[in-house]
């Protein structure tokens, strides 16, 4: 049995506004000519326009949505109200299941496992891979690689990697050069005199020189001109942006996890097969909470996690295009038994579901996650920016905080995240769990658990 | 100067005009490491915890569907959820609180429900947020000597209920200190219980300094026809009619004295009403009924040469401030106007409503009607409505909207198995599956 989700977790699975306002339109039993749960599967047929009735169901160990509407959403409506109700209580627990949906949820076994099967395959592939290179790099390299827990070879060298390297080097080298320079004559010149439209220029001249991480960093510079205290924030993205550049210009002298964030952060990621093939971490991952920003006609969302056993921090990040379904498999406030594998990198924070586990009890369902004090979390955030300065977020469970309007257990809020009023309520000024999303500006709270140990989003 | 801001300003001005020992952007960028890594632990916000709830909390079904209609589903049912959950003498739990005292800010009607339900937790975070402080003013449960305004009238309707002498003798020994706002409120809480007894306070509350405490006064001496005012009023009255026969004479009366009023009666008419016709619909509507010394149907059937209008006009208001049944029913034959229901008894009502519905199309009247019959429609007018939506569902469907929404939100919840049954109608099972909402609803707030 899956713990029945909040009306918050369900809705907030919905990829937009108009979504859940339809899901709620549907979310009514009468709707249902068919509806039934097995505790971990949900199904049901709506009636829909047509004359055929939309077949939904949801698999909510993961969860994995299916609906025979024609909705380019996902979730779809269908699927969202199909929750909704469960979560209301108001889905009868039944023991077999239609037959569409048993073909369903074994077709997703299958797949599931020939994913597990591929991934088994390129990790069998790639240790045969690093045995062979560990005899070609030297050994203080390799112990690199090892700590920094990116795994494998480096590819800071650039020049055995696979990829159009040289080529592509070249380009962003000469890109970032010129950047270099850029910066200088600003700081030369002084910070008041950039127009708006200079950073834009930059920005579609290191797109061409094929740095898309800096061409990002550079083109939201136009954001920091709106603050009152422009001038020493701009000053920061700047030396940022610059020390940025002349890591990369230097990155062989890195140690490899350091050189494969900077390369990262310019823009060679790591493919999701790379990362895939590297070792996953198993543990008890709490879903501590997610935001989704658009950028650039891009959906992007991020969900952190942080493991039980090893207090270990993740993100997990995904794209879409505007409209388009983005991943909704991650429920805040649950607990999901599973296997990530992590970029590589310095203080490696993004992470993918490699493998999920059937847990079958909900034994570690339900409660606050542990979480540390604020000056342990604040050693954490100063570790993490001592291995990777250019880190921006970083996920916390603050134990034993007091949220005030403007700060929790001490630490200042995020502007944006100002008078948490859902919190305050909860807590009664008194100290609570708390989720919270560390940035250079203040703490974003995501999530907080009530007196029941229920998940409460904020 | 610190040696951020040295860098900064720095840079703001030019290396060119400011020269800098070193490479600046470096400089900065290590400044900006050690800046965000090196943060420490500040002063926390001070506050007093709040205090310990003396009220259980409502479980977290009940709290999600609040949240579920305060979202926009099923929208109208929040004031019957709250007067609900406030009945039941539990508490919402707090993450739902900052949403529902922000609808409270915005909509008056439903505070009187939140100073229960918000429990300690929502009188805490009261005094934290100042939009909200309007909920300090609602009753808490406190007592007569001690308590804000809101809480010593709902002291003094809960004595009345119990003791309506007691409570009005309450009244009477502290009356003298009373501000006139408090005044006025406490007088429309007699309503409850209302006798003779009450008579000679009600009369000496007519001399008051304020106007809205010598209205609410009066409107209760014309539910009193043996009240002093009700026979000068009376006398009134007989001044302007004569019956002979058939015929009903009428001569509107020709000046508004101080004594008339000092007895409730407005001197100024409103906007589009002649002066004297002002002045007669408001003694007839204030004389006692009986005056009149015939049932209400003869009367109807009588010719008025004159002021006939305004004769009627003020039946229908007497029969409402008096809440005499028999007129009210006659007058809702003449004029189905809603108000007239409140003269009646729940079931009739529902009777009376009921046969409407029969006889009467869908239109806005007919909805205004049903809109005044209180909640918990029983079958009688549940299947007068049901039948109407299913005649109207095939000649004009689109006009149903408002008809299925008032059945789901009126009919009683119980009845929710007759109505799923009654026709596979798509509108019919609307007002199913909203009964069966409320269903749910109130199985949630009483388990």
């Amino acid at each position: 049995m899956i713990e029945r989700w909040s009306r918050d977790q369900v809705l907030a699975l919905a990829p937009d506004a108009s979504s859940q306002k339809a899901a709620q339109g549907v979310a009514a039993p009468g709707k249902w000519s068919l509806r039934g749960t097995t505790g971990t599967v949900l199904y049901g047929e709506c009636k829909g326009s047509g004359a055929r009735p939309y077949l939904a169901c949801v698999d909510l160990t993961e969860p994995a949505y299916r609906c025979s509407c024609p909705s380019r959403k996902f979730p779809c409506k269908h699927a969202l109200g199909l929750l909704l109700m469960w979560s209301a209580d108001d889905v009868p627990v039944e023991e077999g299941t239609p037959q569409w949906v048993t073909e369903w949820v074994e077709a997703r076994a299958e797949r599931a496992a020939k994913a597990a099967a591929r991934i088994e395959a390129a990790r069998a592939k790639k240790a045969a891979e690093s045995d062979a290179a560990a005899e070609r790099t030297d050994p203080d390299e390799a112990g690199h690689a090892a700590s920094g827990g990116g795994g494998g070879r480096s590819r800071a060298a650039g020049a055995a990697d696979g990829r159009p390297g040289s080529v592509r080097h070249g380009r962003v080298a000469a890109g970032l050069a010129e950047l270099e320079r850029w910066l200088d004559d600003q700081v030369r010149q002084g910070l008041a005199g950039t127009a708006e439209h200079e950073w834009e220029g930059l920005a579609k001249r290191l797109i061409d020189a094929q740095a898309p991480g800096v061409a990002g960093v550079v083109s939201r510079l136009a954001r920091v001109r709106a603050y009152d205290d422009w001038p020493g924030r701009l000053l920061a993205e700047y030396a940022l942006i610059h020390l940025l550049a002349v890591a990369y210009r230097r990155r062989a002298e890195l140690p490899a996890a350091l050189a494969e964030t900077v390369l990262s952060r310019v823009g060679f990621p790591a493919s999701r097969e790379e990362v895939l093939a590297g070792p996953g971490v198993r543990d008890q991952w709490d879903v501590l909470g997610r935001r989704d920003e658009v950028q650039d006609r891009l959906t992007a969302r991020r969900v952190w996690l942080r493991g039980r056993h090893t207090g270990r921090p993740a993100l997990v990040l995904s794209f879409a295009p505007q409209g388009q379904p983005l991943d909704a498999s991650l429920v805040t406030g649950t607990t999901i038994d599973a296997d990530l594998a992590f970029y590589p990198g310095a203080a490696a924070l993004r992470a993918l579901v490699a493998a999920r586990y059937d847990s079958g009890e909900d034994e570690f369902s339900g409660g606050a996650p542990p979480g540390v004090s604020p000056d342990e979390a604040l050693d954490e955030v100063a570790g993490a920016l001592a291995d990777d300065p250019w880190t921006e977020s970083w996920p916390l469970v603050l134990a034993g905080v007091v949220p005030g309007r403007a700060s929790l257990g001490g630490l200042p809020l995020h502007p944006a995240a100002h008078d948490p009023w859902r919190l305050i309520a909860v807590s009664g000024g008194r100290p609570l769990t708390v989720a919270a999303e560390w940035t250079p500006r203040g703490l974003r709270p995501l999530t907080t658990w009530d007196d029941e140990g229920t998940a409460v989003i904020l | 100067m610190t040696g951020w801001e040295e860098l900064a300003s720095a840079a703001l001005v030019g290396t060119d005009r400011r020269p800098y020992q070193g490479d600046l952007l470096e400089a900065a960028a290590v400044e900006v490491a050690r800046r965000r890594a090196g943060r420490r632990i500040g002063e926390a916000e001070r506050q007093e915890p709040a205090p310990h709830e003396e009220r259980a909390a409502l479980g977290r079904p009940a709290a999600e569907r609040l949240a579920r209609i305060m979202g926009g589903e099923h929208e109208r049912l929040l004031p019957e959820w709250l007067a609900a959950a406030a009945g039941s003498g539990r508490r919402v739990p707090p993450y739902v609180l900052p949403e529902l005292l922000e609808r409270g800010r915005r909509d008056r009607s439903i505070r009187v429900h939140l100073g229960v339900l918000a429990g300690q937790r929502g009188r805490w975070l009261a005094g934290l947020n100042p939009d909200w402080d309007y909920l300090l003013e609602e009753p808490t449960g406190e007592t007569w000597e001690l308590g804000g305004a809101a809480d010593r009238r709902e002291h003094l309707r809960a004595l009345r209920k119990a003791d309506p002498a007691e409570a009005r003798r309450l009244l009477e020994s502290t009356w003298e200190r009373e501000t006139p706002d408090d005044r006025a409120e406490f007088v429309e809480v007699l309503a409850d219980g209302l006798s003779m007894d009450d008579e000679p306070f009600l009369e000496n509350a007519l001399d008051d300094r304020r106007r809205e405490v010598r209205q609410a006064a009066a409107n209760l001496l014309t539910r009193l026809p043996e009240s002093r005012m009700s026979q000068r009023m009376a006398e009134r009255a007989r001044a302007c009619v004569a019956i002979a026969g058939t015929v009903i004479a009428v001569e509107a009366p020709e000046a508004c004295d101080k004594a008339m009023e000092r007895d409730g009666i407005r001197p100024k008419p409103p906007r589009g009403i002649g002066e004297r016709a002002w002045w007669l619909q408001q003694v007839l509507a204030r004389a006692p009924l009986g005056v009149w010394g015939r049932p209400p149907a003869r009367l109807l059937e009588m010719r008025i040469p004159d002021w006939d209008a305004e004769v009627k006009a003020a039946w229908v208001r007497a029969a409402i401030l008096q809440k005499d049944p028999e007129w009210g029913r006659a007058m809702f034959g003449w004029d189905p106007i809603a108000d007239l229901l409140e003269s009646l008894p729940p079931d009739e009502q529902q009777e009376l409503a009921a046969d409407f519905v029969k006889k009467h199309d869908l239109d806005s009247q007919l909805i205004m009607v049903l809109g005044g019959v209180s909640s918990h429609w029983r079958e009688g007018l549940a299947t007068a409505v049901l039948r109407k939506i299913v005649k109207v569902a095939t000649t004009q469907p689109w006009n149903l909207g408002e008809l299925v929404k008032l059945a789901g939100e009126r009919i009683d919840p119980a009845l929710f198995p007759l109505v799923l049954s009654y026709s596979p109608m798509e509108s019919i099972q609307q007002v199913a599956a909203l009964l069966r909402f409320r269903a749910d609803m109130y199985k949630e707030l009483h388990p």
